[in-house]
């Protein structure tokens, strides 16, 4: 398996121009939320990136990405149809290969010598299939991500036949759908916001449309159906843009896991002195 | 043969056959002496305590304590001993493993003994229902579905978000109404009690159950059938939890979280149970002290709240139609739906989604401190369906545990034609606990008791004989099933499922029928409340008309004997194809049920119309404008009226109590003076208690008299005492003035009328059986034997019309002796509740039974002090106000109302009275005891019996270094009665002369009204009077009951041997003579420990 390109969905976030704030990464370098995203994908080995925006936001984004235009394609999503709609809207860039997919709004710190989307392509070329990865995520997490259930590969750490996918569920959903053994109580696989995905996943999302479903989840659970589908623990971690603090919990992570992170901690004690205490 | 191939009973619970597994352990205890079945018991004890199965543990616990309740006391002699006080505390402590261990320590040090061997029985059984208990409770929380709602523990953590179609509002703020509708359940069978969950989780191969799910309406009251059960849910745009039961006239805005977990202290309790089942409000979270308004803004939004509201369309309680059970199931799937955790917000549910309901539904109950069946939940499911226990399978909680789930499955049933036009459908009004039934079966499931082994075997057949007429659609076929399960296999398993007020109903159903009337069906647990009566097609709507008359003639004639709840009703009902069903109501629709305004609006109509939220005041236009186009609510306004203007019916309970107080000849003076020392602290219940300085002992060997023997000395007695019977001498008097508050927990039932078990081959009051055992002595003496039953203001007309209904023939001589006294009951102090709950010992309750119960008694608390401490007690029907003085009257009584004169008069000859307690069914005219009581020549011989572990409430003792009974409220440290080894039974011998002595009057005195009033006053003077706590049960609407401890003064017989100048005696009677029945939960042992036997072959029912 050879995963040459990349799809970045951008569309539907709540704050679109949350892949537009400037950070700075691990190097110490400025760059956009997206351009950090970009480079993920480049360094998994992706020659072709594709960012699906909203309409008239084309050209912020191709600025933003930071990255060659000849490797990368803007595409445009006239109407808010949802996420699957959204990845369904790179099927032409795609076209008949297994893609990179991430969600615009994450940025991603891995604790492994290689970085998260690269260690998942690794994992897709060797098992020959789609692969998304997840993260042991907390009950009290759960309306937040999608989540799957399955079985561990034996001699495999760290990776899951997926047999259920089901988007934000519910504890009680999940506690009867997607226990996982070897899990800590109360912890499930949850979407990660990396996916390397077949392209029957586009064949699945266009049927799905058609009966009115616009979300990727469904085509996901779908997908594990037809075909071998695994969940893989990525080593890292995700930090997610938009929830409350995301942007500087984001910020924290980047700068902790690069060079500077002794100056950072230093400031972070600095500010913490000079707290006043609070009373009661 | 099978004493050469006995197994050892650690065999039997470890046979892999199932002919061994179910062989019964009383047909092997039967052969077994004394030291093989102590053997037996050293093997039971050690096995248990080293199995780590569940039901191998709980099967040796029942297997020991048969051996102890049944096999042990008849081979031991009947010798008194004593307990240690500590065993019996950790037995209140509900620390049974401790109890044992003290009380095999005193088997080990003192021998085996009939007193030991009753601890041991208590607390092998108290630990088997517990470890059962227990195991039901952990398997409910580890179901998959349940488990994260017992991990989560802080607002921050909450998972679940109320769904977006429910934060929707209209362009007047008004939010959607979720509302659930759920049929309730009728069983056919049940197959033996098969749905008890211990028995599904050991058997599941047994445990099938066929229900229906119905519609109901009562007959001529409500239009047509329709879903009884309705749940309603909104957001509003409060941070509060609003929970309204429309039945039961409660509402409340909850604010806090403790108040989610504080079951009793309103109406509220099983709404609140749904909002902690269905995971709103997770029970992880109890106890955390986070905020509501934080877990609520989680779940719902900033400022928002959510409102539950209840009703069941006023379907009385007690219809053994699980109408609680599915209401619970109808809240916790309207809540789960709201939360997503239904896959649709409205329609049916799921199959996975109604066991989670279920599974909730009886994780909820445990919470209420309350418990079903795992078939209530039935209403969920649409239609017929045979619901059946599973295998406990790798992967469940269960397995390795127990043999079977915790929940069963549900198959669809075809339900063929005619059914429903050939049932009718009832309640009887009886108020019934099942909880001792249930007990009861599991009990004799687990021992394989032979007879009830082989009906349950039966009990199968005739649910497969059902089901196929249930196919079938033959109402005949399922008529002839459902009576053959009713006379065969329930009762053989339960004789007490059935009872007098069925029996007759039944039969004049058959008289008035004949083979139109195709047979009974009795619904859930016990018959008496929902019941059902196939008829031809033809008949079915005469004999709705009909039905109704002949259970209001029974109930009306059996009233004071049995303990009736509510007016019996005709049911109307349809099966609902459907299950549980939920719909989603916007705008102009999105109302409550009309009830829930009646109880609201008033409140509001007081607050400023501008204070109200804006959706709050667009729901009231929207109400106004249904009442003006809405047939069905053409009535608000009436009703709204009577809300506001309440009609002031305890004005006229206050002139119906007054007349009686005043015809009665209540002491008003006393009463008042009595209240005065009660407030201001000078008798209570505290005060009851001997000075602390008193020395209790035990009483020597020589302190009591022995009527075991069978020696020259007895033969002598006999005769003796046979030659007084037969020249007259003797009169038996019954004390039959009370309602047996503990026998129908405060119904106020005549306890004397109370047919509580069948015998001689049909129902038998006590009052019959202790006539029938006078009719025999008199029978056999040749002689007309006196026997007044005396009565009191609660009792004297109920037993005077039934005697004059019966009659009692020539060997017995009727008559009753009117009550005197008479007091009025007072709203406890305080002080009194807490020094009983509080300082003296009692039975500690199940974790989740003892928080319901400490919820329950803050609000009773709550209520004397609001109803006003030593207030009178007023607020209830008169007869319920009312209480006799205690049984210390009752003699005097005689002397005071001229029926002793009056007797005396006719029979000069007279010299000895038998008084015995109406309870105490196996006392008879004992020829012997006579004849040692006449040699004696004392004044009072009084009959004590060994004790037993549950023998509460004083003894014989050494007081001070003088022999006395003692009562237990008196007992200066509770410790004491431990100390003592004979237990009283109350009956007592009475030489009559010695005893007018005593009252300083002579017979010719007696016609004297004024002498005897003085003599008596100056007789009560030296004896005490205790302040005593007594539940009484208040009755309002459709079934509903509250019990309330009241306070009340009594003066008690067994103080007359404190009275120097009574010369008193003590003889010790066999268990099966002075045994007292004070609950109904000792009946079933009481039938098979041979003692009803005993009292049967003393009677003479001719």
């Amino acid at each position: 398996m050879h995963v040459r390109r990349a799809v970045i969905t951008a569309a539907g976030l709540d704050d679109h121009q949350l892949p537009l704030q400037r950070l700075i990464d691990c190097d110490g370098r400025p760059k956009t939320a997206i351009q950090i995203v970009v480079e993920e994908a480049v360094a998994a080995g992706a020659e072709d990136v594709a960012i699906v925006v909203r309409p008239g936001a084309e050209h912020v984004f191709r600025e933003a990405a930071g990255t060659s235009p000849s490797r990368l394609k803007i595409i445009s999503q006239d109407h808010p149809r949802g996420y699957g709609d959204a990845v369904a809207r790179a099927r032409e860039f795609v076209g008949d290969e297994p893609f990179l997919h991430f969600v615009g709004d994450h940025l991603y710190v891995s604790d492994a010598p290689r970085r998260c989307a690269e260690q998942l392509v690794a994992v897709a070329k060797a098992e020959e299939c789609s692969v998304s990865a997840v993260q042991a995520t907390r009950e009290n997490l759960l309306p937040y991500f999608g989540a799957v259930g399955g079985k561990r590969l034996s001699n495999c750490t760290g990776l899951y036949e997926i047999d259920t996918v089901l988007e934000k569920p519910t504890p009680t959903l999940a506690e009867q759908e997607l226990v996982v053994p070897g899990l800590r109580a109360g912890h499930y696989l949850c979407f990660f916001g990396v996916h390397v995905l077949t392209p029957t996943v586009f064949d699945l999302l266009e049927r799905l449309r058609e009966g009115g479903a616009r979300q990727l989840t469904p085509a996901l659970a779908e997908l594990a159906v037809r075909e071998r589908y695994l969940a893989f623990e990525v080593t890292g971690r995700r930090y997610n843009l938009g929830q409350t603090y995301g942007l500087l919990v984001s910020q924290l992570a980047l700068g902790l896991a690069g060079d500077n992170r002794s100056e950072i901690l230093a400031q972070i004690v600095d500010l913490l002195a000079k707290q006043p205490v609070r009373q009661g | 043969m099978s004493s050469i191939v006995r197994p050892s009973l650690v065999g039997i619970i470890t046979a892999t056959d199932a002919v061994t597994r179910n062989r019964s352990v009383d047909a092997i205890c039967r052969d077994l002496a004394v030291g093989e079945l102590l053997e037996e018991c050293d093997a039971l004890e050690a096995f248990r305590r080293q199995s780590g199965n569940l039901y191998e543990r709980v099967r040796a616990l029942f297997f020991l304590y048969a051996i102890h309740r049944f096999h042990l006391p008849g081979r031991l002699e009947e010798s008194a001993a004593k307990l240690p006080y500590e065993g019996y505390q950790y037995l209140l402590e509900r620390r049974f493993e401790e109890a044992i261990e003290i009380f095999l320590e005193a088997q080990r040090s003192h021998g085996p003994s009939d007193a030991v061997s009753s601890a041991l029985a208590a607390s092998y059984h108290s630990l088997g229902l517990q470890t059962l208990a227990n195991q039901v409770r952990r398997s409910v929380r580890s179901l998959r579905g349940n488990q994260w709602m017992f991990r989560m523990g802080h607002p921050a953590d909450h998972s679940l978000r109320m769904r977006p179609e429910l934060l929707a509002t209209n362009k007047d703020g008004v939010f959607p109404i979720l509302r659930e509708l759920t049929p309730v359940r009728m069983d056919l069978s049940h197959a033996g009690w098969s749905d008890i969950f211990f028995l599904g989780m050991d058997y599941p191969e047994g445990a099938r159950v066929l229900n229906v799910s119905i519609d109901l309406a009562v007959h001529g009251r409500d239009a047509a059938p329709k879903p009884p059960v309705e749940a309603y849910l909104r957001v509003i745009d409060e941070p509060v939890l609003r929970l309204t039961s429309v039945d039961l006239g409660a509402t409340a805005d909850i604010t806090d979280l403790a108040e989610v977990f504080d079951f009793a202290r309103d109406y509220l309790g099983l709404l609140k149970a749904a909002v902690i089942a269905s995971g709103m409000v997770p029970p992880g979270v109890e106890g955390s002290g986070a905020s509501l308004a934080a877990l609520l803004e989680r779940l719902v939004g900033p400022g928002l709240g959510i409102e539950l509201v209840s009703s069941v369309n006023s379907i009385p309680k007690g219809s053994r139609l699980a109408v609680s059970t599915n209401l619970l199931a109808a809240l916790i799937a309207v809540c789960m739906r709201a939360t997503s955790q239904a896959a649709t917000l409205t329609g049916q549910l799921t199959e996975s989604e109604r066991r989670l309901v279920a599974a909730r539904a009886i994780l909820g109950e445990w919470l209420g401190g309350s418990g079903g069946g795992w078939q209530d939940s039935g209403g969920v499911w649409p239609a017929a369906k045979l619901i059946r226990g599973v295998p406990a399978m790798e992967g469940d909680p269960e397995h390795g545990i127990s043999r079977g789930r915790l929940l069963p499955m549900h198959h669809a049933v075809p339900l063929g034609g005619s059914l429903q036009e050939s049932l009718v459908l009832v309640h009887g009004g009886m108020a019934q606990n099942v909880g001792p039934i249930l007990e009861m079966v599991t009990e004799k499931y687990l021992l394989r008791s032979e007879a009830e082994w082989a009906a349950r075997q039966e009990a199968g057949e005739v649910l497969d004989e059902i089901i196929a007429a249930v196919e079938a659609g033959d109402a005949n076929r399922i008529a002839a099933a459902t009576t053959r399960n009713f006379y065969g296999p329930i009762q053989t398993i339960i004789p007490w499922a059935t009872n007098q007020y069925t029996e007759t109903i039944i039969a004049r159903v058959r008289e008035q029928f004949g083979d139109r009337f195709r047979g009974f069906w009795m619904l859930g647990g016990m018959s008496g409340g929902g019941m059902g009566f196939i008829f031809s097609p033809e008949a079915k709507s005469a004999a709705m008309e009909a039905l109704n008359a002949i259970m209001r003639d029974a109930k009306r004639e059996l009233e004071h004997a049995l303990p009736f709840a509510m007016e019996p009703v005709v049911y109307d009902f349809a099966v609902n194809d459907r299950g549980t069903w939920a719909e989603a109501l916007h705008g102009h629709d999105a109302l409550m049920p009309a009830g829930y305004y009646t109880l609201t609006i008033p409140k509001l109509l007081g607050a400023d119309r501008q204070r109200l939220s804006r959706s709050r005041r667009a729901e009231l236009d929207a109400f106004a404008a249904a009442c003006r186009s809405k047939p069905e609510l053409s009535g608000m306004v009436d009703s709204l009226f009577d809300r506001l203007f309440p009609k002031p019916a305890t004005e006229a309970t206050n002139r119906n109590l007054k007349t009686i107080l005043s015809d009665l000849g209540f002491d008003a003076v006393q009463h008042e003076l009595i209240r005065t020392e009660l407030q201001h602290g000078r008798i209570g219940v505290s005060q009851n208690r001997l000075p602390s300085s008193t020395r209790i002992d035990d009483v020597d060997d020589g302190d009591v008299a022995m009527t075991f023997s069978h020696d020259t000395a007895a033969s002598v007695d006999r005769e003796r005492g046979l030659d007084a019977l037969r020249q007259g001498h003797v009169a038996v008097v019954t004390l039959a003035a009370g309602v047996g508050s503990r026998w129908t927990q405060g119904a106020g039932v005549v306890k004397a009328l109370n047919p509580f078990c069948r015998l001689g081959g049909r129902h038998r009051s006590f009052l019959e059986v202790h006539l029938a055992k006078t009719r025999r002595t008199g029978r056999h003496v040749n002689q007309s034997i006196p026997h007044i039953v005396t009565t009191s203001h609660l009792t004297h007309d109920q037993i005077e019309e039934t005697l004059g209904r019966i009659s009692p023939g020539r060997f017995v001589d009727v008559r009753l002796s009117p009550g005197r006294s008479i007091g009025l009951r007072l709203v406890p102090m305080t002080r009194d509740l807490r020094f009983t709950w509080e300082e003296m010992a009692h039975q500690a309750l199940d974790e989740q039974k003892q928080k319901v119960r400490d919820s329950l008694r803050a609000a009773i608390i709550g209520w004397a002090e609001h109803t006003g401490e030593g207030s009178d007690y007023t607020d209830n029907v008169a007869q319920q106000c009312l209480h006799p003085v205690g049984h210390w009257y009752e003699i005097p009584n005689l002397l005071l109302n001229g029926v002793l004169a009056q007797l005396l008069a006719e029979r000069p000859g007279l010299r000895w009275l038998f008084l015995h307690n109406i309870d105490t069914v196996g006392a008879d005219l004992n020829a012997a005891i006579l004849g040692r009581h006449m040699a004696d020549g004392a004044c009072l011989t009084f009959e004590v019996i060994a004790r037993r572990i549950e023998d509460r409430g004083g003894g014989l003792a050494r007081v001070n270094g003088r022999p006395r009974l003692v009562e237990g409220l008196a007992m200066p440290r509770e410790e004491d009665e431990f100390k003592l080894r004979y237990y009283n039974t109350l009956s007592t011998w009475i030489d009559i002369d010695q005893l007018l002595t005593f009252f300083g009057v002579a017979r010719a005195d007696l016609g004297d009204g004024d002498r005897m009033t003085e003599a008596i006053r100056t007789a009560a003077a030296k004896v005490p009077t205790y302040v005593t706590l007594k539940d009484v049960k208040k009755r309002w609407g459709h079934g509903q009951e509250d019990v309330f401890p009241v306070t009340q003064f009594e003066k008690l017989w067994g103080d007359m041997t404190a009275i120097p100048e009574v010369r008193s005696q003590f003889v010790v009677v066999p268990r099966v003579r002075g045994q007292q029945l004070k609950d109904v939960a000792q009946l079933d042992g009481w039938l098979r420990d041979g003692s009803a036997a005993y009292v049967e072959q003393l009677c003479d029912w001719a």
